[in-house]
């Protein structure tokens, strides 16, 4: 995503963990577990010029 | 929300058209019948496990809340201001539309505009924004990858779970970069993986629906 939100043109791009989120099925989380699978908040700001 | 669409990579699905029928389904559903259970947490366990504060849950209408779907908080980070324009990309229900409307209405006379593909959830979010009292909020039928909108068309872009969901994330990135105007920015929260996905969950139209 940081290299799609750069390739795009975007600045600043910053990234942090969402805390609290989890998958609510056991199978799904064990899953996601094993992929490193996270919910992340991305902000980044289109440059002036 | 789905684990198989990283948005870590550009994937390829033979099953397109299936997976993307399973995850309309999927959503329809949501808007159609809140009270059922899913793979996935919604409605208001999934506001308050994400940080939502509780004066904004008890304010919204109660639809818009009951069929909430979102993985994270983008409003933590919007920093959004009265006057300013934002697009809601994914806007499902209406609640992180809401919520930005309430922060860039009166007299400032900000705007949001709300995209969704599914006709049920932006009709749910056009009754709830009414209900909420607000007339700064359109919601317009479109995809992320095409989004209806001109050229530098709005100060901020929220999202909210959703752009995972395209197969096309490069191309959904690089329309929120074109209606930005300068000095735009986003608040987008989504699911990312730390490893490239199997292709046999990357081809499953249920887990990417989860």
């Amino acid at each position: 995503m940081f290299t799609f939100l750069e390739d795009a043109g975007f600045k600043r791009v910053r990234s942090t963990i969402v805390p609290g989120f989890a998958f609510r099925k056991d199978s799904t989380r064990d899953a996601a577990e094993a992929y490193g699978v996270k919910a992340v908040l991305f902000t980044a700001q289109r440059p002036v010029q | 929300m789905i684990v198989a669409g990283s948005v870590s990579q550009d994937v390829e699905a033979p099953l397109e058209s299936v997976i993307k029928g399973e995850v309309l389904r999927m959503y329809q559903e949501v808007a159609q019948n809140p009270q059922g259970e899913f793979h996935f947490y919604h409605g208001r366990p999934a506001a308050e496990m994400l940080g939502y504060a509780p004066e904004w849950l008890e304010c919204a209408p109660r639809a818009a809340v009951a069929s909430f779907a979102g993985v994270g908080n983008p409003h933590v980070r919007s920093r959004l201001q009265p006057g300013e324009v934002v697009l809601d990309l994914g806007s499902g229900a209406g609640l992180d539309s809401i919520i930005a409307a309430w922060q860039v209405g009166g007299a400032g006379a900000g705007k949001v505009y709300g995209v969704d593909v599914n006709s049920d959830m932006r009709n749910k979010a056009a009754a709830n924004t009414t209900a909420a009292g607000l007339a700064n909020v359109q919601f317009l039928d479109g995809r992320m990858e095409d989004i209806p909108l001109p050229d530098h068309a709005v100060d901020v872009v929220i999202s909210n779970g959703v752009i995972n969901l395209s197969f096309r994330k490069r191309r959904v990135l690089s329309e929120v970069f074109r209606v930005l105007g300068p000095g735009g920015r986003i608040s987008i929260t989504d699911i990312v993986s730390a490893k490239p996905l199997s292709q046999s969950i990357v081809n499953d139209p249920k887990l990417w629906a989860s």
